[in-house]
């Protein structure tokens, strides 16, 4: 709406310069506003050309000599420096390849550029991307798999990754992805509370035996709250898309849930194992396990604050948790219901599929993307849990607190659901969200949000896969 | 059309000294520069050409193509370019979020419009009739709207924290229920429309000053000898006089509101369960994040034509006036 006021209000004042500029030219004979305007208009094109032709060149590859590689990231948050370091690291110690890595703004946006940089011929060498993602892109033709052979040569195959990563990073018997990290939904926990309120094991972690089961958690966060005198679990779901599927989907499969989502076919869910689990979450949302109608920032600010004692998040909050909160303590997801699972998404490199393809440039990306998952355990700093395992068999892997407290949850690690439109990021999270927040806010029973996000999955299925 | 209405006001009170310095030169001065006046007209196409090619390329071009689009099923991808006919359109018209979406965004227009146009009102007549430090009041009611959206965005965002906001604050204050300002579907348009108001009615505002400063005095000073009161004087003049500008007004404000996204999109993004979901993030989510583009295109056109038809049917009376 800006833009419509924006250009009304030029309207309004040039009439009157331009009178002004008129009389002023007739009493100096007219001299310099040609010139003036010749010589902006010689600028403005001077800089329009500067700028298209410097958006052009590939990192400073052009006359250096060396190949360059351009990868685009997502880390927009504190990882992002990481990533950087990561990137610089490998790049010193391949002399002869420009590495330059671009950080984009994570969230739907992202995944608009790099599916027009793909489907405009002249995309980056590899990008970062969800494997959640990853059914959108690979049957469409937007990215190339990979060459295993090329790979095993860098010391990078099948038996370095989690079986479960490693297939989901498979579309049509290929590899279309190369895994950096599992980076599951968890629990962080203060351990004085914790301690406090008894729940902590011997050796002071929290205990997740003593969390097992939607009875004992909802007890566990009642005495947590005793101690706080607020809450005592941190749940921001309110405008909070990603946080509200990613809880949600973790429950579903603890639940034993399936589905069906086939397109052309009505969607399916076990409706009554989907509406056991918004029945656990009402109950946990009660203004004293978690608070009632509380956004993602405002829980993390409780729990920084000491306000509460458990929180709800992804890994990678982790330093920012730490921050606050030197000694934060962090496990898998609790076994609120009896199936072992836990929610997680998947970073990986993939090659956006280029027009022209250089065999250099490949080569020397290949090299770039192997170098930076061996840099693995700067990664893990971070709080991600490394998809390449050889990092996290090391000695210096296992001495990372907490993240060797919370590795095990890669080994259960529950994907979003296989379908076009679903993932990280996706217009599919922001609706499943949509359809549950009345009944997560009390307003509505847990079987009309198992209803209304039954519907909103038949509204994609009938959709046209665009790929 | 928006732009020509606006240009008439404020320049009303501007353009007077200059129209009168032209008129007191001597007029032999344009017979002598007849010959120069026609060739200066053609170099006049040079001086348009450059906002022409811009205009082409950027706006032309693109409207087209995407009319082009719209009867296609362009993805994203790049796939799919396929002439399909009409069958975006019939897709559109049946689509149960279009209607919902539409039905949104003229909700947010009217919820947003009348405050728009008689705070401003208001703030404008407050201000000219004399509170003492105009500039102040002029300064601070015109200052938010030179606030980008996502400054508005940061701030409203921490004003309506749910629990530990500065609202729910103040509300708790006063012993009463916390509200769900951006979360309950009944409330969230509503404060969406608050912050908008807050944001931009220093615009309105402005548009109204300009009008009232260009009211002749000679009308109150004669309304005041025949003894008329201050309310009077704003009944009979003052309102009658502000007419034109309201018409103006009111049709940008239309506009700009019907073209409401990045408030809501920064702030709730749509939700709780769709409630503030406005056409335009429905078309950006089917084109962008979902790669329909040609489907996003014909849902572009359906709403443009609605617009347009609204845009005629209010030009029509104000032919009549002029």
């Amino acid at each position: 709406m800006t833009v419509l006021r924006g250009r009304g209000v030029p309207g309004q004042g040039s009439p009157v310069i331009a009178s002004r500029t008129r009389s002023r030219a007739e009493s100096s004979g007219g001299l310099s506003r040609r010139d003036l305007l010749r010589a902006a208009l010689v600028g403005a094109g001077g800089v329009a050309l500067g700028g298209t032709l410097a958006g052009c060149a590939t990192p400073d590859a052009a006359g250096s000599g060396r190949t360059g590689v351009m990868i685009w990231d997502l880390f927009s948050g504190g990882d992002g420096a990481l990533m950087q370091e990561m990137v610089g690291v490998v790049a010193s110690a391949n002399p002869d390849i420009a590495v330059e890595s671009t950080t984009l703004a994570w969230g739907p946006p992202y995944y608009t550029k790099l599916a027009m940089a793909s489907s405009g011929g002249k995309p980056p060498e590899a990008a970062v991307m969800h494997m959640s993602r990853l059914a959108g892109y690979a049957p469409g033709g937007l990215l190339e798999p990979f060459d295993l052979d090329k790979l095993a040569e860098l010391g990078v195959g099948q038996e370095h990754f989690a079986p479960a990563v490693w297939e989901k990073a498979q579309f049509d018997g290929q590899l279309y992805a190369l895994p950096l990290d599992t980076h599951p939904y968890i629990v962080f926990n203060n351990p004085t509370i914790v301690q406090e309120a008894g729940l902590a094991t011997a050796d002071g972690k929290l205990d997740l035996d003593a969390l097992a089961g939607a009875d004992n958690f909802l007890a566990a966060g009642r005495t947590l709250a005793e101690v706080t005198g607020e809450t005592g679990v941190g749940w921001g779901y309110q405008r909070d898309p990603a946080g509200c599927w990613r809880m949600f989907w973790g429950l579903y499969s603890q639940n034993g849930g399936g589905y069906e989502l086939t397109p052309g076919r009505p969607a399916a869910l076990d409706e009554e194992a989907a509406a056991e689990v918004f029945e656990f979450l009402q109950a946990m949302v009660d203004g004293t396990v978690a608070a009632k109608n509380q956004d993602g920032n405002a829980a993390s600010a409780r729990f920084m604050a000491e306000r509460t004692g458990m929180m709800f998040a992804g890994e990678w909050d982790l330093p920012m948790f730490r921050e606050a909160l030197p000694d934060v303590g962090a496990t898998p997801f609790p076994a609120i219901f009896d199936t072992p699972a836990n929610y997680a998404d998947s970073h990986a490199f993939v090659l956006p599929r280029q027009e022209q393809a250089d065999p250099a440039a490949r080569e020397a990306t290949y090299q770039v993307l192997a170098g930076l998952l061996k840099e693995g355990l700067t990664w893990a700093s971070a709080g991600h849990i490394p998809a390449y395992q050889p990092i996290v068999e090391e000695p210096a892997y296992q001495e990372l607190t907490p993240q060797r407290d919370y590795a095990a949850a890669a080994e259960v690690a529950v994907f979003d659901p296989d379908a076009w439109f679903t993932g990280g990021g996706s217009d599919f999270q922001v609706r499943m969200a949509d359809a549950m927040t009345d009944t997560l806010a009390g307003e509505a029973p847990p079987r009309t949000a198992v209803t209304r996000m039954l519907s909103e999955m038949d509204r994609f299925l009938a959709l046209p896969d665009p790929a | 059309m928006t732009v020509s209405n606006a240009s008439v006001t404020p320049l009303a009170g501007r353009a007077a000294p200059d129209r009168r310095t032209s008129a007191s030169r001597p007029g032999t001065r344009t017979k002598t520069s007849e010959d120069s006046l026609r060739s200066r007209d053609k170099s006049g196409y040079l001086f348009v050409a450059p906002f022409a090619v811009a205009t082409g390329l950027f706006l032309v071009v693109p409207t087209l193509y995407g009319l082009w689009m719209s009867f296609t099923n362009q993805s994203l991808t790049g796939t799919g370019s396929e002439f399909i006919g009409f069958a975006n359109y019939a897709e559109a018209f049946s689509d149960p979020q279009v209607w919902q979406t539409l039905g949104n965004t003229v909700w947010f227009t009217i919820l947003s419009t009348i405050p728009l146009v008689l705070v401003a009102l208001v703030m404008a007549v407050l201000v000219h009739t004399g509170l003492p430090g105009q500039w102040v009041w002029r300064m601070s009611f015109f200052a938010p709207y030179l606030l980008t959206s996502a400054v508005v965005w940061h701030l409203s965002n921490w004003m309506f924290q749910p629990d530990i906001g500065l609202l729910d604050t103040w509300i708790k204050g006063l012993g009463l229920q916390p509200l769900g300002w951006l979360t309950d579907e009944n409330v969230a348009m509503f404060s969406i429309a608050g912050v908008t108001v807050w944001w931009t009615v220093g615009f309105n505002f402005l548009l109204y000053l300009a009008a009232l400063q260009g009211i002749p005095a000679q009308q109150y000073e004669a309304a005041t000898i025949d003894g008329a009161g201050g309310w009077r004087r704003l009944f009979s003049i003052t309102l009658p006089q502000l007419r034109p500008i309201t018409g103006v007004i009111l049709v940008l404000q239309l506009l700009a509101s019907l073209k409401v996204f990045d408030q809501i999109y920064l702030l709730t993004m749509g939700g709780p369960n769709g409630s503030t979901r406005p056409i335009l993030e429905y078309i950006y989510d089917t084109g962008f994040t979902n790669y329909r583009l040609g489907y996003a295109s014909a849902i572009s056109y359906v709403f443009f034509a609605l617009i347009l038809v609204f845009t005629l049917v209010r030009l029509l009376p104000t032919k009549k006036e002029a």
